[in-house]
């Protein structure tokens, strides 16, 4: 599903060049639960970006479904984006004029189902992260954990092929963070790929490989001994 | 989509009201100001479209030229009219002549009923084949057929009948003549250049002037209309004036007289000639008006542009999510320019709600009409949203362009890194409207100091403690010399005078022969015929020779007064040279027997011209000329002195009411249209910086977002509220100077263009511009001051805390 041939992701500002990825190259297989986990700091949200197709890579070659992308355009990237790949991200990222239902709905508006369809799928999601009872509320009237259910049904209203999570538990709780994981793990059970960027070890237990970052580079890459 | 979007905009607008109240309400103001002066630039424009012949209908206009001096009149001696229907049938199909002696109000009853009509016009009974004039009674084809008819407006027909049937009801005018009424006819439309309420057949104009309509060639008193044949060009006739010259007007004229068509809509706005019927508009004011219209408009958008990207920060999480899940950027932009066409229309909402507001006040002070049911006509209304929906689109182009550029990672984070141009262009938009409020703050200070100037010119006369009255016709007129030496009996009055016109705001032109001349050469001068006490009452200078004396025997037939511009223009050596030299009148063998100092006889729109002063010589032209009398009295006596005049007047002419001018008033009243637009450039200036002030407030807000962590260190570590308002400032002192150095110019050249409509000028002074960048500068500090207390009041811990 995703293939990275040395990956690479320089920032620069006028007088600094700084290496954020160096030749990363690694594959996820459909299906996959991937952690990536590292210190701060050493790219881990960098290389999600890349991989959600929110920001372009330096160098290197970057596959996605089978295609290059690196020459797409912003508009080709968005149409594969909005197809193909669900966002949780640490701080919800709700829109707060939007209600829950709204917020939920609003990358089916983008891909253009009619409002019955609309209606059918969020109203299934939420009832799926048992939020529907919240569905007129705005986010500032939820709870963290609340939020970030919403969160994930947004996520996966569309039904992607990949989630991707950047630090999904980061502001919540640990009983709210053990209900996101599992909320997470049942997708994946499901048949969606996921990856997280966590720093937790305990989220990142929920899944099938661990690969750790440092400074840009990957350093292991562990499949976990019960899964195989 | 559309839907969804009109929602959020709605959302976004409640959420935000703060935001949401500065665009719409600095919106609404430039739109309510734009709408206001649309309205009135569209009835300025629509004068005397409503008849249903304008394109083809042309006024006579007489310019008589002797060398440099002369008068261009717009109005024609009696026989021009019906001479060149005679002699062009083929390209005329109809001509009419208003007549009413020069505006002297004319006397008319009706039983006890009695007034003094200032519109009251003699006119031929073709005047309803020129002009569409609606009849509520009466037969347009017959009803000024024959003498002593009058056809009365439903205004004047109430004032004198009440509920009564006008027809056949007779009206006495100057106690003198008969006139029956044979029609009714709507009031004119507003939008005339001139209106009328009393419409008295040409044919009675003989039992007015001894028997017979004048035939002469010289007066010109009739103003001359005529409708040229459909599919005939006014260039068809006017090259054939010439011809006709040479084969009516008197051999003195011959060489010295042109006449031409004047377009029947040209004329309110666009004619300004001698012996106009009613002041007309000037077309510069109407430029200049809308100049400011559209600077309105500008400003407003510009604001809304600022105010939008602006709050640009605090909607980067809903942009960035969007794009996250797919929105791309043709989408958020159509969402953008959605929610600035609600915006606009919300602004054009309160905008027509203030109009309706406005209206009755701004009628009130520009004299107008305007009616505010225009929201009734399709056209303007639909102009109207069009312009709101384009300002709307405007306003939102560009944020929709600058925030849907957001890198989606970078919005999500918060991290709005402001492109280079997107900065330039923000820069831009407040050098725009810095640059348009000062020029506007020079506009305003420059008209309001040439009002100024012709309020506190020396008019080489004085206009203090002078009450006019009009008398001719009148039994006072008869009296005269009883009537002053009453009037002088009183302490309170000083000095007395008749005279034909109201100096200093117009005169006629009469034929005078002098030294040097040929016999048969007479020349058209600017003159004055007054009464004994004329240089008295104004207090004009004599500098040379002796002014009119009462007791002289020579005076009235042997004598005039000259001005010391006539003694120039003749090429006489000098003012005591002038004296004595012959310069005969068609009536008499007068010599000039005194120069007297240069005043300004006319507004000062027009330069000073040669001025002859002349005597009427018997009690026929006494009563003639004597139109008005000027009488000055004792500084703070206006009251009694006016006490005694009405009581004279009661005693002399107890039929007659009693009216008066004050003479300061009648001048000041010829630049109505300088007032009006210095007061409307003052009002629409401080409305601009107003909104100008709401966009920058919200750019200062918008640099402070950006700032709020460096302003909260710097107070952390100590920094004074004038050291930040210092450091903040600096960013736009830069901005402020380059919009002054653009302003200058353009502003200078505005000016310089509208002043060229005087003769007599103020100075454009280089301390205006200083003063309206200072303001400018002002302002801006000022709203950056408030800003920073504000936040000032924040603990740093809060502001640090802001990323």
């Amino acid at each position: 599903m995703i293939k990275t041939e040395n990956l690479t992701k320089i920032f620069r500002t006028d007088e600094v060049e700084t290496t954020a990825l160096n030749k990363i190259s690694f594959r996820v297989q459909p299906g996959e639960f991937i952690a990536i986990m590292g210190p701060s700091g050493c790219g881990k949200s960098t290389l999600l970006n890349i991989l959600g197709l929110l920001d372009n890579h330096t160098a290197g070659e970057y596959y996605f479904l089978d295609m290059e992308v690196s020459k797409f355009s912003e508009k080709q990237k968005a149409k594969l984006r909005k197809e193909n790949i669900g966002f949780v991200f640490q701080n919800f990222n709700l829109i707060d004029e939007l209600t829950v239902f709204e917020n939920v709905e609003l990358p089916l508006i983008y891909l253009g189902y009619g409002s019955r369809e609309r209606k059918r799928r969020v109203e299934m999601v939420l009832e799926q992260m048992q939020i529907t009872h919240r569905k007129k509320h705005f986010p500032v009237q939820l709870s963290g954990g609340q939020q970030q259910r919403v969160a994930v049904a947004r996520a996966i209203v569309a039904e992607p092929k990949l989630i991707l999570a950047d630090e999904p538990t980061g502001n919540l709780d640990s009983a709210h963070g053990e209900e996101v994981m599992n909320l997470i793990e049942w997708l994946h059970k499901n048949g969606t790929t996921v990856i997280i960027v966590t720093h937790s070890q305990r989220d990142a237990e929920y899944s099938q490989r661990i690969v750790r970052l440092f400074d840009g580079q990957i350093i292991t890459e562990n499949i976990k001994e019960h899964i195989l | 989509m559309l839907r969804y979007n009109i929602k959020i905009a709605f959302r976004n607008l409640v959420n935000r009201k703060r935001y949401a109240l500065v665009n719409v309400l600095g919106l609404a103001i430039g739109l309510a100001s734009f709408i206001v002066i649309a309205l009135y630039i569209i009835d300025e424009l629509s004068y005397d479209l409503h008849h249903s012949k304008s394109e083809r209908i042309f006024r006579i206009v007489n310019v008589y030229d002797f060398e440099g001096v002369g008068e261009e009149s717009s109005s024609s001696p009696f026989p021009v009219g019906p001479t060149l229907l005679m002699e062009y049938p083929h390209l005329i199909e109809t001509s009419v002549r208003f007549f009413n002696n020069w505006s002297s109000p004319y006397f008319v009853e009706y039983g006890e009923k009695r007034f003094n009509e200032r519109k009251l016009f003699f006119v031929d009974s073709t005047v309803f084949d020129v002009f569409d004039i609606p009849f509520i009674a009466g037969n347009p084809a017959s009803a000024l057929n024959n003498p002593g008819t009058v056809v009365l407006t439903e205004s004047a027909s109430m004032r004198y009948f009440g509920d009564e049937d006008p027809i056949g009801k007779k009206l006495e005018i100057e106690e003198h003549f008969n006139v029956i009424v044979t029609g009714v006819i709507r009031d004119p439309v507003p939008q005339s250049h001139f209106t009328y309420e009393l419409l008295v057949s040409m044919e009675t104009i003989k039992t007015l002037l001894n028997g017979y309509e004048p035939k002469t060639w010289i007066w010109n008193p009739c103003w001359t209309y005529i409708v040229l044949k459909e599919g005939v060009k006014a260039e068809d006739l006017n090259k054939l004036f010439d011809q006709f010259i040479v084969k009516y007007f008197y051999d003195a004229e011959k060489d010295n007289i042109t006449l031409t068509l004047q377009s029947l809509p040209e004329i309110h706005l666009r004619s300004s000639l001698d012996y106009e019927i009613e002041p007309n508009g000037n077309i510069t004011y109407i430029k200049i008006l809308s100049v400011i219209a559209i600077f309105m408009l500008i400003i407003a958008t510009v604001n809304f542009m600022n105010l939008s990207t602006a709050i640009a920060g605090k909607r980067a999480r809903e942009i960035g999510m969007k794009k996250v899940v797919g929105a791309t950027r043709r989408q958020l932009a159509v969402q953008f320019i959605t929610e600035s066409v609600i915006v606009s229309i919300l602004g054009l909402l309160i905008a027509l709600a203030l109009v309706e507001f406005i209206i009755p006040y701004f009628n009130d002070f520009t004299g107008k009409n305007i009616s505010s049911n225009y929201y009734l006509e399709p056209v303007k209304m639909s102009l109207l949203l069009a312009i709101a929906f384009t300002t709307g689109v405007l306003s939102g182009i560009y944020p929709a362009f600058y925030l849907s550029s957001f890198k989606p990672i970078a919005a999500l984070k918060g991290e709005l890194e402001q492109s280079r141009s997107g900065v330039k262009a923000r820069k831009i938009l407040v050098v725009t409207q810095f640059s348009i409020s000062i020029i506007l703050i020079v506009t305003t200070i420059v008209t309001f100091q040439q009002l100024q100037f012709f309020q506190n010119k020396d008019l080489g006369f004085t206009k203090e403690n002078i009450i006019i009255l009009p008398i001719q016709h009148t039994p006072v007129v008869q009296h005269y010399d009883a009537f002053e030496s009453e009037l002088l009996m009183s302490p309170e009055i000083l000095y007395v005078t008749s005279l034909d016109y109201i100096v200093g705001v117009e005169h006629n032109t009469h034929e005078f022969r002098p030294e040097g001349f040929p016999e048969d050469q007479w020349q058209f001068y600017p003159a004055l015929k007054v009464r004994n006490g004329f240089l008295e009452t104004f207090d004009v200078e004599v500098v040379a020779g002796r002014g009119f004396e009462k007791e002289s025997k020579i005076d009235p037939s042997g004598a005039v007064l000259i001005n010391e511009a006539m003694v120039k223009f003749l090429g006489w050596k000098s003012n005591e040279n002038a004296i004595g030299k012959r310069f005969h009148s068609f009536s008499g063998k007068e010599n000039v027997i005194g120069v007297f100092r240069d005043f300004h006889v006319n507004s000062l729109h027009a330069d000073i011209t040669p001025l002859v002063l002349s005597l009427p010589q018997n009690r026929k032209s006494l009563e003639y000329y004597s139109v008005y009398m000027a009488i000055r009295h004792v500084p703070g006596q206006f009251d009694k002195a006016l006490d005694v005049i009405h009581k004279a007047w009661e005693k002399f002419s107890p039929q007659r009411p009693f009216e008066y001018k004050i003479h300061a008033e009648e001048l000041a009243r010829m630049y109505r249209e300088e007032y009006i637009l210095s007061r409307l450039a003052a009002i629409f200036t401080f409305l601009i910086i107003f909104i100008a002030s709401l966009g920058l407030y919200g750019l200062v807000s918008y640099l402070m977002d950006q700032r709020t962590k460096e302003i909260g260190i710097r107070m952390v570590l100590g920094a004074s509220l004038f050291q930040i308002i210092k450091l903040l400032s600096r960013e736009f002192s830069l901005l402020i100077l380059i919009a002054n150095i653009i302003a200058w110019p353009v502003s200078f050249l505005l000016m310089y263009y509208w002043l060229q409509n005087f003769e007599f000028q103020v100075q454009i002074r280089l301390i205006v511009f200083v003063m309206a960048g200072l303001m400018s500068y002002a302002i801006a500090m000022t709203i950056t001051a408030l800003k920073v207390m504000s936040s000032f009041r924040m603990k740093p811990s809060e502001t640090l805390k802001h990323e």
